[in-house]
């Protein structure tokens, strides 16, 4: 095995890893916020609005995530009449299934986060006069995040790995690089190496979640 | 003119009346410890006064403005001008555990009153002098034993000058040797001339420092008077009943 050959693969896999890390901080950046609008919509005390997204959660949760991500990308086209419009490209498709999909997650982890905030959080900060919004923003949220960081944590380094799904719907990530080359050359070492990188990818997400759960214990 | 009043007072929880029929007052200067059996309402009474409980009927007006009259509460507004007059200590503090000693007690003036940051200051260090513990400014509460958080706690519900300070069983969540550090700092107040309403089971401390006790049973106030009349002389079999348990 020399020293060429990882070369030549090495490349085209790291050009995947880029789609696989673009895929993950879109994924991230976008359905962080959108899950937290979704548990403040169960929340909400307009009743239609909170069945509706509880019903959103609950199918989201309750089916495999790449029978969604199938669905937006060759099912959504075959829809008669309005399916020649919602031909997505590949990429963005996937990107709508991950936030749609994490979206739901996130919900989860931060509704159970709201709930083991104490009730006198919020009379402490009503009697201090505080209104709604600086109550929220100010006194939960902060303290939301904390409760929910291990769980977010633990759903990120997930994200790290499912987002090789793209492999099922033909967008060339870093797996789909590595299968390439497996069955090109016959070799096992492009596993070996797509390994290695999402190892790389997950130990330095794992190293930045860890500082900025420290940030949040409030010790 | 009294700063509480309170008349009338009616609230229920579904077919539990919890307070019946209560009228009371208190003077400005007025130090007044609110006694009774667990259950008896004490808190909801204390919770409707600053708000934080809805009650059914009746008048609570403080400093002269109506809260609620006739079970009608005022504007959303006037409510919060006539709540900033209050402040309110819990059993189990509510400190947040998410900001510093020095930002529980600075957030509410520069956030509320848009107070400046260096008046805001000033008074953070007066008053963490005043409980003793301005050398725990940059701790988090989560380091600061249950003594020191009910003094901080009572230190953030100063920061906003409030005219009255209401207390519901600030000790009862303490071990007994944390107790007394908490009650000297309230016996201060006391002698500072603060107004204060304090729900409490120290016998020892409502005799001392309270100007009037009043004993409340299921949902009613039985008897009330200076700590001599309800503790040498009280009236009714009921508050004679309840200081015998207690005091024993
Ligand atoms: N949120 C509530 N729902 C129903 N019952 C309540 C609620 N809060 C208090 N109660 C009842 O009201 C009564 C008075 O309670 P409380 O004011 O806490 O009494 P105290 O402070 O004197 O111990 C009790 O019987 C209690 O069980
Ligand atoms: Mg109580």
């Amino acid at each position: 095995m020399s020293f060429d050959y990882f070369e030549m693969i090495i490349m085209p896999m790291l050009e995947g890893a880029k789609i696989t890390l673009l895929l993950f901080a879109i994924v991230i950046l976008l359905s962080i916020p959108i899950g937290f609008v979704l548990t403040l919509a169960v929340r909400s005390r307009i009743k239609p609005l909170s069945w509706l997204v509880q019903g959103f959660i609950y199918v989201m949760r309750g089916t495999p995530l790449l029978l969604q991500l199938l669905f937006i990308c060759f099912g959504l086209p075959l829809i008669p009449v309005i399916g020649e419009y919602l031909v997505l490209d590949r990429f963005v498709a996937a990107c709508v299934g991950f936030v749609l999909n994490y979206s739901a997650y996130f919900a989860e982890i931060f509704r159970g986060g709201l709930l083991a905030i104490d009730n006198g959080q919020y009379e402490a900060a009503k009697v201090l006069g505080f209104n709604r919004w600086q109550t929220m923003t100010k006194i939960i949220i902060p303290q939301m995040i904390r409760v929910s960081l291990p769980t977010v944590s633990n759903e990120s380094i997930t994200l790290v790995k499912d987002t090789s799904l793209l492999y099922a719907v033909a967008v060339p990530e870093l797996l789909h690089f590595a299968q390439t080359a497996v069955n090109r050359d016959a070799t096992i070492v492009p596993y070996f190496v797509a390994g290695f990188i999402y190892l790389m990818i997950t130990l330095a997400l794992t190293w930045v979640l860890k500082r900025i759960e420290r940030k949040y214990r409030f010790e | 003119m009294s700063i509480i009043k309170v008349e009338n007072l009616q609230k229920s929880y579904g077919k539990l009346d919890v307070l019946k029929q209560i009228s009371f007052q208190v003077e400005r200067k007025e130090v007044v410890a609110i006694i009774g059996p667990s259950g008896s309402g004490k808190s909801t009474l204390l919770r409707s006064i600053a708000n934080l409980e809805t009650i059914d009927d009746g008048n609570i007006a403080i400093d002269g403005e109506y809260l609620v009259k006739n079970g009608q509460y005022a504007k959303q507004k006037d409510i919060q001008k006539i709540l900033s007059k209050m402040g309110m200590v819990f059993q189990h503090f509510h400190l947040f555990p998410h900001l510093t000693v020095k930002d529980n007690l600075e957030l509410a003036p520069k956030l509320v009153k848009k107070e400046g940051a260096s008046v805001v200051e000033r008074r953070r260090r007066e008053l963490l002098e005043k409980v003793g513990l301005a050398d725990r400014a940059d701790a988090y509460p989560a380091k600061l034993s249950g003594g020191q958080k009910q003094r901080v706690a009572i230190a953030r519900a100063l920061m906003m000058n409030p005219d009255i300070l209401m207390f519901d069983e600030p000790t009862s969540a303490l071990d007994p040797e944390l107790t007394g550090e908490v009650l000297n700092v309230m016996k201060d107040l006391a002698e500072e001339q603060m107004t204060m309403v304090v729900v409490t089971h120290e016998m020892g401390f409502a005799r001392e420092v309270a100007d009037r006790i009043i004993f409340m049973d299921k949902g009613e106030i039985v008897e009330s008077g200076s700590p001599e009349e309800i503790f040498e002389n009280p009236k009714t079999e009921r508050t004679k009943t309840f200081l015998m348990r207690v005091q024993k």
